[in-house]
């Protein structure tokens, strides 16, 4: 099943087009990768897709609906999340408070209690921290709050923007570890990973894009097989 | 000089700077949550005292029961405010929000001064008072104290304790990530600018219980709010209050030295003090 549906999408800043025609599909209960160099438009289509910025041409569709001129809070509400690049946390507020204001959405305020627990359990550091201030957290404990925070929602979609960005070599270890077990519990998830070669070992699918174009798409595991691939973005 | 008039004026001054730190409070909380300079706070405090002294005129309700109306009409105000005048320019420079909130200045100026003239009012208000010695302390002030004490922990239960005072702190923090959470952020800029109406529209409440007053007389408090802003740190409602007591007692004891009239001299000597030493206020953290 198609969890959510993005059709020729066209967008950019002021005059300036970044995005010429993307679309994409995320299947349910899979891990989607966006692959791509610097300044390719990856954050770009994320921000699209969530509304922060308004599509020029093209629809995203999701939970059945054609969600391409909602508010990007309506989006959250209804279960299409996004943990940006550069964490973007509340640094003012607790760790509690960040956690709380993840949970924001009506659909998330029932599980609260079992998704704190939840949280607790995938990152352990979190919790002898709840009372601390945000802002005065590590950067490593920062980037798994901004995830923790995003998980909050009980999203039905979840998009990482580089989420390892920043990280030791061993939490990026524990990120993807994080990430293999979301899948196996079943979320829907588009990656956006500078790790390109960690992020297609444990992805479902995977785009490539370039220039604003998808060049590339297929399964994960044919993609990485790809010679343009491997020379472009593995370093191979 | 009267040193006899050490105590009590230093008393008098304590005491009025509750009543001058909620009204700063107004004015502070809606520039820490959205980065706008409301130049219509001082006309706002003035409906405030209008609004309590209709009230008690026209239906013959106590002042005090008076000034739970006006907790609504000033919420309600704001947020009708936040919609026709700032919502628009939110994103835009300062100078354009400055802009707007200076013309509902005028307008409210205007309009009042057409409907209410320029004649002074009082509010007929006698609680008795409280002496000892040289020290006389007004019923209608000590009240006054107690309902600014009391304004300011219900704001700051409401900030740190509910949901959604929760998500004003985080709107003031990051609001395109607040946005991200699902937060409905224009409703909770709306809100913020209610709550920050509500407070300046009840401190107006308030002085008008113990002074006389014209549509004019919140010029004097938005002045004395922006030295009480710069003294606790901008954006910090709880500086606020702190700042507002120093400006009272910083009030109480210039008068025992020098005549009333110097009063602003000293009050924004002490302002232009701060901006050079301290910007970012006494008790500003950041
Ligand atoms: N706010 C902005 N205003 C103008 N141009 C922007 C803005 N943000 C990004 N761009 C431009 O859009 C293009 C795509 O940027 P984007 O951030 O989407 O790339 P990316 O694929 O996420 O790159 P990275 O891997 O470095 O994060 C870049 O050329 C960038 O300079
Ligand atoms: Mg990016």
């Amino acid at each position: 099943m198609i969890a959510m549906d993005v059709k020729e999408i066209e967008s950019g800043y002021g005059e300036v087009q970044i995005l010429w025609g993307v679309s994409l599909q995320l299947q349910e209960g899979h891990l989607t990768t966006l692959v791509g160099s610097n300044g390719s438009g990856k954050t770009t289509l994320l921000r699209t897709v969530m509304g922060l910025i308004p599509a020029w041409k093209g629809t995203v569709n999701f939970d059945g609906q054609d969600v391409t001129r909602l508010s990007p809070h309506t989006r959250a509400q209804m279960g299409l999340v996004m943990i940006p690049e550069g964490r973007q946390l509340f640094t003012d507020l607790t760790v509690m408070e960040n956690l709380e204001m993840g949970a924001t959405p009506g659909r998330a305020r029932a599980g609260f209690q079992r998704n704190v627990e939840w949280i607790f359990d995938l990152f352990p550091r979190l919790e002898e921290r709840v009372r601390q201030v945000a802002g005065t957290l590590s950067g490593g404990e920062q980037q798994m709050l901004a995830i923790a925070r995003g998980l909050m929602s009980n999203p039905q979609i979840l998009m990482l923007d580089e989420p390892s960005l920043g990280l030791s070599p061993l939490l990026v270890l524990n990120l993807f570890e994080v990430i293999r077990r979301l899948k196996e519990q079943g979320h829907t998830m588009l990656l956006v990973e500078q790790n390109v070669q960690m992020a297609l070992a444990v992805s479902d699918y995977a785009y490539v894009l370039s220039n604003g174009r998808i060049e590339i798409e297929g399964e994960a595991k044919r993609v990485r097989e790809m010679e343009s691939v491997r020379k472009a973005y593995l370093g191979l | 000089m009267n040193i006899d008039a050490l105590v009590p004026s230093s008393i008098d001054g304590l005491m009025l700077g509750f009543v001058y730190g909620l009204a700063a409070m107004g004015l502070t909380l809606i520039f820490g949550v959205m980065r706008v300079i409301n130049l219509a706070h001082g006309p706002v405090i003035a409906l405030g005292m209008f609004a309590v002294y209709l009230i008690g005129t026209q239906f013959g309700v106590n002042p005090y029961l008076g000034l739970i109306a006006v907790l609504v009409l000033g919420l309600v105000l704001g947020i009708v405010m936040y919609f026709v005048a700032v919502h628009r320019v939110i994103n835009a420079p300062e100078l354009t929000t400055l802009l707007a909130t200076f013309s509902v200045n005028l307008m409210i100026i205007g309009l009042g001064t057409v409907v209410f003239t320029t004649t002074p009012r009082a509010i007929d208000m006698d609680l008795g008072a409280f002496r000892t010695g040289a020290i006389t302390i007004l019923g209608t002030k000590v009240v006054a104290v107690l309902i600014a004490i009391a304004v300011t922990v219900g704001l700051y239960l409401f900030l740190y304790r509910t949901r959604v005072g929760k998500s004003i702190r985080a709107v003031a923090n990051n609001r395109a990530a607040a946005e991200l959470m699902g937060i409905n952020t224009t409703g909770v800029l709306a809100l913020s600018f209610g709550i920050g109406i509500m407070l300046a529209m009840t401190s107006g409440g308030l002085i008008a219980t113990l002074f006389s007053f014209t549509i004019l007389a919140g010029g004097v408090y938005e002045l004395k709010s922006f030295v009480i802003v710069v003294l606790g740190g901008l954006g910090n409602p709880t500086g606020a209050l702190v700042g507002g007591i120093v400006l009272g007692l910083l009030e109480g004891l210039t008068t025992i030295f020098m005549p009333v009239g110097w009063v602003p001299i000293i009050e924004y000597g002490v302002f232009v003090l701060i901006l050079l030493i301290r910007p970012t206020g006494l008790f500003g953290a950041r």
